[in-house]
């Protein structure tokens, strides 16, 4: 072993949420190596969030890039937005003398595959280039499969990052169990795609009864200032009872802000969104509504002590790029008066037909949402699905029941033929991702 | 958005063969024009066809693995246009572009050229693949080309061999490679039957043969040297240097004709004219195009070889004035780049608009001045003109090998930061 410590590079160039989704991954490459040395981990994010990633993850050093797009359509060819992505090169030029033992470049992305041409092949993971070839590693390559069944199947997003590195921290490590704080309810109107939200209309009765199940009767109003009709009309929407308690924060706060605030609250209303992840690295108890494309088996919130309500419509999880011809079905049983008796703290009510109430835990693979209120059609599937996986990534000991099963459909003869290992070293203890 | 300025072009070797170093040449002579060339390594797949042959599997069934694999290829040769997007596909003789292939690429508008550098005449296969490029360069003229436009072929050129000066050049010898190489006359190349016969007829010279397929061979067994083992380019031209005499008998698979008449140029003659070396080569219909009299001695039957080696080893001074004005001549007009210009100005007069693609990436000149700035340098490095693309820059830089520079790093996260926030 070396005196000089080594260091460890992890690249996330995409957005708020995937940035949380990352810690996982931050605290396995973290852990000490078999002679006890600790690595020094460095994390580069786009610029926007790495003040953000110092808040997030103390003791990672972080570094910034201008990786997200411009802020105006076509502001792809303006000069300065150019000059401010070419000044990037100071950015490389840093990171490539600070000599990296490993590099995990995690977005299946051109940008990303770009980054890792800075490092020696060597010492690159996940999605990367060789000589101008796209390339990624076995482990990303066969969880990309998983996307041809997505309602059997159930990885969250954070431990298929986490999988990229050699040894897993523990599952019940990443996040703290879900507690109220005591600051009432806080409600995040839309995310990024307001499909996958529900509208105020849906949403407002919903979170003016479970504000009544806090003692902080506050309903805190979060989200980003182009939000703020939605947030008008989900007043309009709440009985004037619940109206009264209500703190209007949209586009009021910086993400510090945001951060002081979720780690308040004694429950969080949210679509699947980064204030979502924030609340769950924070111990903040999250209750979700997944709908259209998003499918909280993928994104959902980390850690023990989380509530999800998953659309299962058959059409459901949808493609996000692609138009809705159902008529947003997915999102009639939230708006039944079902909904609002379980909302309201009913455990014995069940819910709309087409909707699964969730609660989060922690097992061998990572976080998993487990059924509690209605019929989940796919459970079953999953969890041999995630026997399988946590077989394949070593952490199953004495073999999943349904490997031979799942092993010939998502391995294929290019697994089992072709060279996918050399890149990792002639010692096993060296192939990092089996 | 500017039109870009370089031409693209992919070079896709046979794999394995004569015009594989010929297709080498083609590529360096296209990258030295300036042009921004990719070359598919067609070789690196030889070696699966060799495996399929060692299967001892019926006929039938390796027929079928044979043509399946080469379909494989292709597709290969297809991917690799698609990313690189030439304006030309430079094929030479037995690259691993099927009809299919050739097809698909005339209907997506990519040009393809043929440079067939075979004699037509034992090679034949060319009547089911010449309609099928868009343009066809051989080494011969009549009867070829009447063949070629009775196919339909319709944008042929007659484009002779050539050298490459870097390659095929005058040597400084030490004395011991002057022992070991050096010869009254000397011959490199194969054990054709009409050699066999012609060099037992020269057992009255100072003879080495060099090279592989002399096999057999016993009344020259003396003569042939390092144990017939094959001999490569570099060693190649050392023995041309030290020779007196440079035989340079084109080949025949007539033993009973020795000295073979014929139309087409050897590469041979090329190469040692550019060393500079004294030959005495074969008469050829070709030839005095190629060469002058007092370029290239020539003979026409074994007296008239016998009658000029014993003249030139009597008359060194003759020799030299003669190899310096061959070696002059290869140097202006006998160039592989001089070859590649040929082709691509006949291409460029029969396809409008060839080489001016439209693309959306900028040219270096919208770029921001401190950018711009820092790719000048970058060009020369890359061996690119200052006038080349910025996506021409990007391929180049992302053709290279092993760990880029931050700045190298830099100009790929622009390319691909452009290509994903273009179209938002």
């Amino acid at each position: 072993m070396g005196s000089r410590m080594k260091r460890v590079l992890v690249v996330q160039l995409a957005r708020l949420g995937d940035l949380i989704q990352t810690k996982r991954l931050l605290l396995s490459v973290a852990l000490p190596d078999a002679d006890g040395a600790v690595p020094e981990v460095h994390l580069l994010t786009d610029a926007s969030l790495s003040s953000l990633a110092r808040l997030l993850f103390p003791g990672v050093v972080c570094h910034g890039l201008c990786a997200h797009g411009p802020a105006v359509p076509g502001g792809a060819d303006d000069p300065a937005a150019l000059s401010r992505v070419f000044a990037n090169r100071a950015v490389f030029a840093e990171l490539s003398g600070l000599d990296f033992g490993r590099v995990y470049l995690l977005n299946h992305s051109g940008l990303a595959r770009a980054v890792s041409a800075l490092f020696p092949p060597e010492t690159v993971r996940g999605h990367f280039q060789t000589a101008g070839q796209p390339q990624k590693d076995p482990w990303p390559a066969l969880a990309f499969r998983f996307a041809a069944a997505r309602r059997e199947a159930g990885l969250n997003l954070a431990d298929f990052w986490a999988a990229f590195a050699p040894r897993l921290a523990a599952p019940e490590s990443v996040n703290p169990v879900a507690a109220p704080k005591g600051g009432g309810l806080g409600v995040v109107l839309a995310g990024r795609e307001a499909r996958r939200s529900l509208p105020p209309e849906v949403l407002a009765p919903l979170a003016a009864v479970a504000a009544s199940r806090h003692a902080a009767r506050r309903i805190v109003l979060l989200g980003l200032a182009s939000q703020a009709p939605a947030a008008r009309e989900f007043f309009r929407r709440l009985p004037p009872a619940a109206a009264k308690n209500v703190v209007d924060l949209v586009g009021k706060t910086d993400m510090a802000g945001l951060m002081r605030e979720i780690a308040s609250l004694d429950e969080l209303f949210t679509p699947d969104t980064g204030a979502m992840h924030l609340a769950a690295h924070l111990g903040t108890p999250v209750t979700a509504f997944f709908l259209s494309s998003a499918w909280c088996h993928e994104t959902g919130p980390y850690g023990a002590g989380h509530t999800v309500w998953q659309a299962v419509i058959p059409c459901a999880p949808c493609l996000e790029s692609s138009p809705c011809v159902q008529g947003m079905a997915c999102l009639s049983p939230f708006a039944q008066a079902g909904m609002l008796r379980l909302a309201a703290g009913s455990g014995k009510a069940a819910p709309p037909a087409g909707l699964v109430g969730l609660r989060t835990e922690t097992d061998a693979l990572g976080v998993v949402c487990r059924p509690f209120a209605g019929e989940d059609p796919t459970a079953t599937a999953r969890t041999a699905f995630r026997a399988f996986v946590a077989e394949h990534l070593g952490l199953l000991r004495g073999g999943a029941a349904s490997g031979p099963a799942l092993g010939g459909r998502f391995y294929l003869e290019t697994d089992w033929m072709l060279d996918r290992f050399s890149r990792f070293g002639s010692h096993r203890q060296d192939m990092e991702i089996l | 958005m500017n039109e870009r300025a370089l031409t693209r072009i992919l070079v896709v070797l046979p794999m394995y063969g004569g015009s594989l170093p010929v297709g080498r040449y083609c590529a360096k002579a296209l990258a030295g024009l300036g042009h921004l060339v990719e070359v598919f390594e067609a070789p690196d797949f030889h070696g699966a066809f060799t495996a399929l042959k060692n299967l001892r599997v019926t006929a039938k069934r390796l027929d079928y693995l044979e043509h399946a694999f080469l379909q494989t290829v292709s597709q290969a040769v297809l991917a690799k246009v698609e990313t690189f997007e030439p304006d030309l596909v430079l094929a030479l003789a037995q690259a691993p572009l099927g009809r299919q292939t050739l097809k698909r690429l005339r209907r997506d508008g990519v040009a393809t050229a043929m440079w067939f550098v075979e004699d037509h005449r034992v090679f034949t296969y060319w009547q089911a693949f010449a309609p099928y490029y868009d343009f066809f360069a051989v080494i011969q003229k009549e009867p070829f080309l009447s063949r070629l436009a009775g196919l339909g072929v319709e944008n042929v050129l007659y484009l002779p061999m050539a050298a490459d000066p870097d390659i095929h050049r005058p040597l400084d010898l030490s004395p011991a490679e002057r022992r070991l190489y050096g010869s009254d006359l000397s011959f490199v190349g194969a054990g054709y039957p009409n050699r066999r016969m012609a060099f037992r007829e020269l057992f009255g010279f100072d003879l080495k043969i060099w090279g592989s397929d002399w096999d057999g061979e016993i009344a020259l067994a003396p003569r042939i040297q390092l144990g017939g083992r094959r001999v490569g380019t570099e060693e190649s031209v050392k023995i041309f240097g030290a020779a007196k005499i440079n035989l340079n008998l084109h080949s025949g698979l007539d033993p009973a004709v020795l000295v073979p008449a014929g139309d087409f140029v050897n590469p041979r003659t090329f190469e040692l004219a550019m060393c500079g070396a004294f030959q005495l080569v074969s008469g050829r219909e070709l030839l005095p195009e190629a060469f002058a009299p007092d370029e290239a001695a020539v003979f026409t039957d074994m007296n008239g070889l016998k009658e000029a080696a014993a003249h030139y080893l009597a008359h060194p001074g003759e020799r030299e004035a003669m190899a310096g004005r061959a070696r002059e001549r290869a140097l202006r007009e006998h160039t592989y780049a001089r070859r590649m210009q040929t082709l691509l100005e006949f291409v460029a007069v029969r396809r409008p608009g060839f080489g001016n693609a439209v693309r959306r990436e900028a040219d270096l000149a919208d770029l921001p001045d401190g950018l711009r700035a820092e790719l000048a340098g970058l060009l020369g490095e890359l061996g690119l003109p200052g006038d080349a693309g910025f996506a021409d820059v990007v391929t180049a830089v992302r053709s290279r090998q092993g760990r880029l520079t931050e700045l190298e790093t830099a100009l790929l996260f622009l390319d691909e930061w452009r290509k994903q926030y273009a179209s938002r």
